[in-house]
């Protein structure tokens, strides 16, 4: 589609006194044959924005480039219908990254340098408007908006109250035959409101009388889930009898170690298959649709914790293994059932030591799979111990870290307040059996010195795994898997991006809460809940109306697949950070646009090309690249090609600007979805049109990765080996390809990564292939 | 490790110091700047945040043997600033209080100096006692009980002997207390810095060193009131201090000539008294100056008090109170018993001067077991201080020799850290 294209330039904010705006509306006019170009001292005021608009009109005009403030700035006023706007950014990677000293000996080089920049953006931009296409939004229509709530304990009792609040029919499934979890195994519950100084009883009683009474939430006890299939909108829900087999179990592909025979050689397809087949056998296959399935519109897993058990050989230092040396759970149990006594002899318990930190000497770190939670626990135990003997029972906790945050604070001061209970950070060295008695021994007490206690029990403060460690509880029937991805990385609690979007997992329609997700308290719990059931309604929403979840949000556009030419390679599939991608048996991929987050990583990995957005795909950034005008015979004149993510490096590159930062005016920069999305195929554009080198600015990754789509930057930085092998087979050094970690933070930091990329460039010298 | 002795808190005592009016000492959890912000804590000893400690974990021993407890004022600053409202002045004074019950013989004095009802019924039984001596003096001197004709005199009431044949057993009674309690102490004291002789006793310096080098140094710093006006929270409180204590050395020294030039020179060789003495008599001033700075001091510490308590400043336990009101009942009642014998007005004057006769051996049997053995104790922990101080210096004699071994090196490094 041809477009009539109107540019505008602000002259504003210093833009007019860096370049020469008028070479710019000559160069829109003429070279780039745009309909019109027009200068503006204060375009972004309403009058400027009034005038694009009337312009449009009256010019019809469908396409504008407005250069001048970046982009990462919206007016709504530019939300033109019918016309597609782009945003160059001469403000912050122009006129202010790029400012010349009063004093520069070259100023006039310089200022050539900046001209030449700003043109550049121009050219990229119109490039960009002139390739362009509107998305038109995938909506799935029929989008059901019922909740399935996986795990009837305290959190997704929470999470189903507040969805059928907000007026959604929720499911509950439990797996056990009643609702509760282990709120209900409790003798008492942690405050959850002020003045959170004492112990509460629970509340979970009323919790259950008030979801049964609900007449939008159905609970199915004894029930598990054997598949989940379909897109958030229009899951389908496969349930079963707990602990029973059923066909539609969810299957599970074969793992890395499966796909490759002893020698370590990969198996033929056939023989995959097999093996598949055989993994899976008496399971249906992970395409086909059951007809008994429920309809959900999105998941909310609770599925919560179980107790960690120590191993027969674990923590003998601490006398596991003797009848009176019990985990936490078990001394819960023991204070649920009454007045707490001895499990050896039957004998009531007076003095009981509660040991938080099992690394004696060597190691301060608390039991595995504790946290928070397990401080406060072994608090609210300790009073169980004063309850009971409230004249002379004692209650010693030893702890490397006692963790009380926020409001718990009170709770802590308020447990401390009882004579009775005696705390000290310590290393507990030896638990020994000493007559009836345990002899605990601490060392390097707060007390200045070691001390040892005589108690009737010793109780240890054990952690809670979240259940998605033993089993993936939520059996996808996923091309990639039926569990959450990366578990292992995260010691099995399911993956989310806990500062920016908490509730997301890396299944797009699924959210995770309470312990679960990582210890929580009950009222974090409750908390949580909340949360991811309000997420869950919203991605209902965003199903039905066709734009992306979190982080992307606003985008309407989906990735569309040339299949004509795809070669069933399933990088596509294999890739995809969310699973989005399914596929047939000959390995074609299907898209499911509702799971889609829109990062664009599929894009990056296709060898053939053949998948891309309407408005952000391989042609259009590959003609933006060919676009910037590469001198040919200026040793000084090198072209880079920055590719920076949008979600961190590019917010970082404005800060640096508006910081009055600069950087080489050799780098023209490409905001890119996320690093995952840069195809290969943009960086032999750039050498063949005779750039001289490429940097990639992305998030960092690896096992504490900051990337927005978990995935990107990883595989953008696995893809860079196959870059290196091209130019080497090109006889090109593959240094002049770089890809380099950022975080948002480090704007600072960011100008001196690209001038050392540049330099290095320089001392590399023009690309050899330079105007061929 | 495993032989590490195995220790028990003394759930008692932390129990003892929160029902004391350190009800808030667990909540400490060491961030240390109570020590940090009193004016008189030092970098080698810093209080009160080890005695905190101690007290949640019921170390009756630690505390009994720690001279810092009787080295804080009470100023109020820790508590002031103490980010987790742990109060560390109210549990000192708590632990104080505690200490001399603990210290107190027999202990059910203690008890009954310790509330109200207690100290009124010391005051009646006193009252009473007076009365039967009274009458059994008046069988002796013919005088009407309680009420004798004409101008009134009090030693037609009694003279010394009966005075003393009441008051020097109660005396004789505070005094062993009180030698019981401090020796006491001084064992804790020593035992708790580590300072036992080679036999396992307590040690002390030779008298000569004793006296000149710790008992008068911390004399005169205790009349100085130089650690007292260091506190920040409560300096006003600091005049009405000094005019009491003042006020009791002025009384003591009227009242030691009054009872040599009367009862040893003029009653047995004159044959008449010396008693009521002219108000131009510069003794009489004195005693007359004497009984209004203790109504004032006992006055002005007593608004105070109020004010801080009222404030938050700290808190106040009936011990607290009942020894202002007792000081202030015996000065009060001295001044009206002396107003009234002035205005020769016999009905009022006689009872009030047996109340104050009743108030002042209350008080001075009471200084063992209430509030007041502050004055024994504290003075005490001044003079080990300094006995320490020179200790650990190896000057504890008169500079030419060293008394004792420091403590074995390992426990004081130990402590140290």
């Amino acid at each position: 589609m041809s477009k009539k294209i109107g540019v505008y330039i602000f002259t504003g904010d210093g833009i007019a006194d860096a370049i020469d705006v008028d070479k710019l509306v000559e160069l829109a006019t003429g070279e780039l044959g745009c309909a019109l170009a027009k200068t503006h001292p204060d375009l972004f005021s309403p009058e400027g924005l009034a005038m694009i608009k009337a312009d449009c009109e009256s010019e019809e005009l469908n396409g504008v480039v407005v250069a001048g403030i970046s982009p990462r700035y919206t007016f709504d006023e530019l939300n033109i219908p019918g016309v597609y706007v782009e945003r160059a950014s001469l403000r912050e990677l122009v006129a202010w990254s790029h400012e010349i000293p009063e004093d520069a000996e070259n100023k006039d080089a310089q200022k050539e340098h900046v001209q030449e920049l700003a043109e550049d953006y121009i050219r990229m931009a119109v490039t960009k408007v002139q390739k362009a296409e509107f998305p038109e939004p995938d909506c799935l229509e029929d989008a059901s908006d019922k909740i399935l709530v996986i795990g009837g304990g305290i959190t997704g009792m929470t999470a189903a109250l507040e969805a059928a609040d907000a007026g959604k029919e929720v499911t509950i499934v439990e797996r056990e035959p009643e609702l509760g979890g282990f709120a209900a195994k409790l003798r008492k519950q942690l405050p959850l409101g002020p003045d959170f100084s004492g112990l509460q009883e629970p509340v979970v009683a009323d919790l259950i009388s008030k979801v049964t009474g609900n007449s939008l939430i159905t609970v199915k006890t004894s029930i598990e889930v054997a598949r989940i299939a379909g897109v958030p909108g229009q899951f389908r829900v496969s349930l079963k009898a707990a602990g029973t087999k059923s066909e539609w179990d969810a299957p599970v592909p074969l793992t890395e170690e499966e796909l490759v025979d002893e020698n370590g050689k990969e198996l033929s397809a056939e023989d995959q298959k097999k093996k598949y087949d055989e993994k899976n056998e008496g399971r249906k296959d992970y395409m086909e649709e059951d007809p008994n399935a429920e309809i959900h519109g999105a998941v909310v897993v609770a599925s919560g914790w179980r107790p960690y058990v120590p191993g027969d050989e674990e923590f003998t230092h601490l006398g596991w293994g003797n009848p009176d040396v019990i985990t936490n759970v078990q001394f819960e149990e023991l204070a649920k059932a009454g007045k707490v006594k001895r499990p050896s002899d039957g004998k009531e318990v007076k003095n009981v030591a509660f040991i938080l930190s099992p690394g004696a000497k060597d190691d301060d770190a608390d039991f595995p799979y504790a946290g928070a939670v397990t401080s406060l626990v072994a608090l609210k135990q300790a009073k169980y111990v004063r309850e009971d003997n409230p004249e002379d029972g004692k209650a010693f906790i030893f702890y490397q870290h006692m963790r009380t945050p926020g409001k718990y604070e009170y709770f802590y001061k308020g447990i401390q307040d009882d004579p009775g209970i005696f705390l000290t950070k310590g290393a507990v060295t030896e638990v020994a059996a000493d007559g009836g008695q345990l002899k605990v021994n601490v060392e390097n007490t707060i007390l200045g010195e070691d001390i040892a206690v005589d108690v009737d029990l010793v109780v240890l403060s054990t952690g809670m795994v979240p259940t998605t460690k033993d089993e993936p509880v939520i059996n996808l029937a996923y091309r990639q898997g039926p569990a959450f991805k990366d578990l292992d990385l995260f010691d099995g609690y399911c993956d989310s991006n806990f500062i920016c979007f908490p509730y997301e997992t890396r299944r797009t329609g699924i959210y995770a809460a309470g312990a679960v997700k990582r210890t929580m308290t009950m009222a974090e719990s409750m908390e949580d809940a909340a949360g991811a059931s309000l997420k869950a309604i919203q991605s209902v929403v965003a199903a039905s109306e066709g734009r992306a979840v979190h982080p992307r949000t606003w985008d309407f556009d989906y990735p569309d697949f040339y299949f004509q030419r795809c070669t069933q390679c399933k990088r596509c599939t294999e890739e995809c950070p969310f699973g989005a991608l399914d596929d047939d048996e000959k390995g074609t991929p299907k898209p499911n646009p509702s799971r889609c987050r829109r990062c664009g990583t599929c894009m990056g990995a296709c060898p053939e090309r053949i998948i891309g957005f309407k408005d952000y795909n391989i042609d259009i950034v590959g003609s933006m690249i060919k676009a910037i005008e590469v001198p040919d015979d200026d040793d000084d004149k090198l072209r880079i090609i920055c590719f920076a993510c949008e979600n961190d490096a590019y917010p970082a590159l404005d800060m640096a600007a508006r910081k009055g930062l600069s950087w080489s005016p050799l780098v023209r920069i490409i905001p890119v979805r996320c690093l995952g999305s840069v195809n290969v195929s943009w960086i032999k554009d750039a050498m063949s049109s005779g750039m001289d080198g490429a940097l990639l600015l992305g998030c960092k990754y690896g096992d504490d990765y900051q990337c927005h789509f978990v995935k990107g930057s990883e595989l953008c930085n696995l893809r860079m080996d196959n870059v290196a092998e091209s130019l080497n087979s090109l006889g090109m050094e593959q240094e002049r390809v770089k890809l380099l970690q950022v975080a948002i933070d480090e704007y600072d930091k960011i100008p001196e990564m690209i001038n050392e990329f540049a330099q290095e460039v320089l001392d590399l010298g023009p690309n050899p292939f330079k105007g061929w | 490790m495993a032989d590490t002795k195995t220790f028990q808190p003394d759930l008692g005592f932390v129990k003892g110091v929160m029902e004391a009016g350190g009800d808030t000492v667990n909540r400490c959890y060491q961030c240390a700047t109570c020590s940090v912000v009193c004016p008189l804590s030092t970098e080698e000893s810093p209080f009160p945040r080890k005695e905190m400690l101690w007290a949640q974990w019921g170390m009756a021993d630690r505390i009994a043997g720690d001279a810092d407890v009787w080295l804080c004022h009470q100023c109020g600053d820790c508590s002031t600033y103490c980010p987790r409202d742990a109060k560390p002045g109210d549990v000192l004074g708590a632990i104080r209080a505690n200490a001399i019950k603990y210290y107190a013989q027999p202990k059910a004095l203690a008890d009954l100096f310790s509330n109200k009802a207690g100290v009124l019924a010391v005051v009646g039984a006193s009252y009473i006692a007076w009365l039967i001596v009274i009458f059994l003096w008046s069988l002796y001197t013919g005088e009407r009980f309680l009420f004798p004709e004409g101008d009134v005199k009090y030693y037609k009431l009694l003279t010394f002997i009966p005075i003393d044949a009441l008051a020097l057993p109660a005396a004789g009674i505070a005094a062993w207390a009180g030698y019981m309690g401090i020796t006491a102490f001084w064992r804790d004291l020593c035992k708790g810095s580590g300072y036992v002789s080679y036999s396992g006793t307590p040690v002390k310096p030779a008298i000569g060193p004793f006296i000149f080098k710790y008992i008068i140094p911390a004399f005169q710093e205790i009349l100085a009131h130089s650690r007292f006006e260091k506190c920040g929270q409560t300096r006003e409180r600091v005049q009405g201090h000094k005019l009491m204590l003042y006020s009791f050395i002025i009384l003591f020294i009227v009242t030691c000539i009054v009872f040599v030039v009367n009862d040893m020179i003029y009653v047995p060789f004159l044959g008449h008294h010396f008693t009521p003495m002219p108000l131009w008599n510069p003794i009489k001033i004195a005693a007359n100056i004497g009984a209004v700075m203790l109504v004032a001091g006992s006055w002005m510490v007593w608004q105070m008090r109020k004010r801080k308590t009222e404030e938050g400043v700290f808190k106040s336990s009936e011990q607290d109170w009942l020894l202002i009101y007792l000081i202030f009942a015996v000065g009060v009642t001295g001044v009206a018993a002396e107003v009234i014998r002035l205005f020769n007005i016999a009905l009022l004057a006689y009872p009030i001067y047996v109340l104050h006769l009743a108030t002042v051996v209350t008080l001075f049997l009471s200084i063992p077991y209430s509030k007041f053995a502050h004055l024994l104790y504290r003075t005490t922990a001044y003079v080990f201080q300094l006995y320490e101080k020179d200790l650990k210096e190896g000057k504890a004699g008169w500079g030419m020799e060293k008394e004792v071994l420091p403590p074995n090196p390992e426990e004081a490094e130990k402590a140290a850290h």
